[in-house]
């Protein structure tokens, strides 16, 4: 196995061909720059979320059947629904039109043509003198209006009732509305939904980008590989360099080429995140805090290591199996045993998300073949310790080693061989007797 | 000093693809490697370039082991022809030359001044699948002698060449033997050997059956060729009852005869002159390349002596 020697400055020659060539296809150019827009929309998100909810109104018209109410009841109804801002300008979610007891025939036909979102009918039993609510809605029955306007309801029927029993005006304006009840964390500050979602979404996001690049840039490297097959080049090339130097070259030219990629779509996040403020004001008018989504350095740093050493390992064998075949063509089947592999590990990595402490999962995220995928996801979710985490990089390198030293040995004996798609055993056959 | 090939065998399953084979190719020497497809060419450049191990059998350039040698001790034409198809020719040859250890800094410079050699400067900046296939041979050419490799081994250089660039590529041997550049080719080609090499081996199933120089290798049967034409008798038919000799071929400007080892060729010219007859012209040569192949490998197949375009498959 000659070759280790000398493997500068050719690998780096083979690493800057295969770069610059990848980068040059309109291909390249234009997925990067899509890829990069598609980034920085998905930052905003939140922004849009904020602005459909902060013009978002649900117009309920209600029917007041019943006498004896209250008095300010129907007020009091009203602060509950909508909480009691302090702000007098501050987002109303809900608009409430009152409506005398002989509207209820015209306020049905203008909830059906789509002026109200929801018509609510206050009765008065004859038998028990209770209250009696009558909502007509197209919302989802468990939807957020519908339960605001139930929870609103539960209040006002208990101030009719013990406006019934006899308590006083005043003791009753001093009891309504309810206080919103304060919720903080099991240990530290309160999470709210967004943050949780975040979470998830930052731990998917990465697994879902170490996944991409592997069977993207992976292909890329195979196709390579396959590519001189076919046009000959290889030939020339074999004179000039030695399968360590061509393998190195290659993983290092189209992972250069994958990373550019990434950088381009990781400056378009961070763009994006710098951007939330400013364009949150202006939209909404209003400040906001920027979310990195528990996006932190050292999230950061074990994404870049696991997707390299990922890369890398998947990377030689896909050179491995491009070597195997004669023309591009041929790149897709020959390398779909490996696709199998890559699979298997990104869905772990999905399932782990929402097992993260299972016994399984420590498991699998030590393995070299899938550590890259579900390591990502407890270190993403912060469900990790470091020595796993080393131990799991210390075996991928090991792995990557091996696969360094196979891979080698079949590419050489592919790269020579011409002709139908060759088989596992006739590679390994001529490997033994190749350089 | 010199290439010594040892005994060199390699087998890929069941085919013996070299069985033993031993040469001796001196330096500054234009060597041709003779032989029908299949014959072991390709795989005994391979062997000497270290792409393959052989089985058995060693390989020394001046006296040093090829697998200690530098690979920009060789260069290569292989014979499937290849460039990559979207990078200019300019940008790939002088990937090569650095590949084969040209100094990054020298590289452009020699790139450009082998292409005003071959007189297409102007390719320069050209993506290669604009070139005609003839060009790209002549870049790849280029590719494999741009580093000035000590020896060149060519695998079929001539195929798929127009007349001119044939012409232009005999020439740029000549330079590269003045240059004292060991040459090492393969070929169908005869006319080429006999014209280019100094020494040939032909090769048959991966066994060496002749090799020396062109002229002992004419000369190793024995066998003496006459050509001979006299006024009024095309048909000479007396030619076929001289002891020894064999008619070979008759032609309107003169019939060729073979005649045995050990025999007298000048008993044709007398013979002829015994009957009588005005002697047009006589000649004794050696046996051509051609019929040595003939005797030694069998008849050539017409399909692999024609100037097909090879390169037009890929």
């Amino acid at each position: 196995m000659s070759g280790w020697r000398t493997l500068w400055p050719n690998a780096w020659y083979i690493a800057v061909r295969e770069y610059r060539s990848r980068v040059r296809t309109r291909s390249f150019v234009v997925g990067t720059v899509l890829l990069a827009v598609i980034a920085f929309a998905t930052t905003q998100l939140p922004v849009l979320i904020d602005y459909t909810s902060s013009t978002i109104q649900t117009q309920v018209a209600v029917v007041v059947q019943a006498t004896g109410m209250p008095p300010d009841s129907l007020a009091l109804f009203g602060g509950q629904l909508n909480g009691q801002p302090a702000d007098p300008n501050a987002h109303l979610p809900f608009v409430i039109s009152w409506l005398a007891a002989g509207d209820e025939a015209s306020a049905q036909k203008d909830l059906e043509a789509g002026k109200y979102d929801a018509l609510l009918i206050v009765t008065r039993d004859a038998a028990t003198n209770d209250l009696g609510f009558t909502l007509r809605t197209d919302s989802p029955a468990d939807g957020r209006a519908v339960v605001g306007i139930k929870t609103a309801l539960v209040s006002l029927e208990i101030e009719d009732r013990l406006y019934r029993a006899g308590t006083s005006t005043d003791a009753l304006r001093a009891s309504f509305p309810f206080s919103v009840m304060p919720v903080s964390g099991a240990s530290a500050a309160p999470k709210n939904i967004s943050q949780e979602v975040s979470a998830s979404l930052l731990s998917t996001g990465l697994i879902v980008l170490i996944f991409m690049a592997i069977i993207t840039y992976g292909v890329w490297v195979a196709m390579s590989v396959a590519e001189e097959k076919g046009s000959r080049v290889m030939e020339l090339m074999l004179n000039a360099t030695t399968p360590i130097q061509m393998l190195a070259g290659k993983v290092i030219g189209n992972g250069g080429a994958g990373l550019t990629q990434y950088g381009a779509i990781l400056g378009a996040v961070l763009a994006g995140l710098l951007a939330q403020g400013p364009i949150h004001k202006a939209v909404l008018g209003t400040e906001a805090g920027t979310s990195f989504g528990g996006l932190s350095p050292a999230v950061l740093a074990a994404f870049v290591v696991l997707f390299i050493l990922g890369f890398v390992l998947y990377s030689l064998l896909y050179a491995a199996l491009g070597s195997m075949v004669s023309r591009q063509e041929d790149v897709q089947s020959a390398t779909s045993p490996l696709m199998m592999v890559i699979m298997v590990g990104y869905f772990m990595s999905v399932f782990a998300v929402q097992a993260i402490d299972a016994s399984w999962v420590k498991i699998a995220s030590l393995v070299p073949f899938f550590s890259p995928y579900v390591m990502l996801a407890r270190v993403s979710t912060g469900h990790v310790e470091p020595w796993e985490f080393a131990l799991a990089v210390l075996l991928l390198i090991a792995t990557i080693a091996v696969a360094l030293f196979v891979a080698a040995r079949i590419y050489s004996a592919g790269v020579l061989l011409y002709g139908q798609r060759l088989s596992l055993r006739e590679v390994l056959k001529a490997a033994r007797v190749s350089r | 000093m010199s290439l010594i090939i040892d005994s060199v065998s390699k087998r890929f399953g069941d085919v013996q693809a070299l069985d033993s084979v031993s040469l001796e190719i001196n330096p500054g020497e234009v060597f041709g490697f003779l032989g029908a497809n299949g014959a072991g060419k390709t795989t005994a450049m391979r062997i000497v370039l270290d792409i393959l191990r052989p089985d058995s059998g060693t390989i020394t350039w001046n006296g040093t082991p090829n697998t200690e040698l530098p690979r920009e001790t060789w260069g290569y034409l292989p014979e499937e022809r290849g460039l990559y198809a979207k990078m200019n020719v300019l940008e790939q040859l002088v990937f090569f030359a650095k590949l084969h250890g040209v100094k990054p800094k020298d590289a452009e410079r020699e790139t450009r001044e082998w292409l005003d050699r071959f007189r297409i400067p102007e390719y320069a900046d050209m993506r290669a699948e604009q070139l005609s296939k003839g060009n790209q041979q002549k870049i790849q050419f280029i590719a494999a002698i741009l580093h000035d490799p000590q020896v060149l081994l060519m695998d079929e250089p001539f195929s798929g060449l127009d007349p001119v660039n044939v012409a232009l590529l005999k020439e740029a041997f000549l330079e590269m033997k003045n240059r004292g550049k060991t040459l090492v080719f393969s070929t169908h080609q005869m006319e080429t050997v006999e014209e280019l090499c100094e020494s040939i081996a032909i090769l048959d199933r991966g066994r060496v059956v002749v090799a020396g120089t062109v002229r002992d290798v004419r000369r190793s049967t024995g066998r003496q060729m006459v050509r001979v034409a006299v006024e009024g008798d095309s048909e000479m038919a007396w030619l076929g009852t001289i002891d020894g000799v064999r008619v070979t071929r008759r032609g309107q400007d003169y019939t060729e005869a073979e005649v045995a080892p050990g025999h007298d060729p000048g008993a044709v010219l007398q013979a002829a002159l015994g009957r009588a007859c005005k002697v047009r012209h006589f000649e004794m040569t050696d046996p051509s390349l051609e019929q040595i192949f003939i005797e030694h490998v069998g008849q050539i197949d017409v399909s692999e002596r024609t100037l097909a375009p090879r390169a037009a498959r890929a």
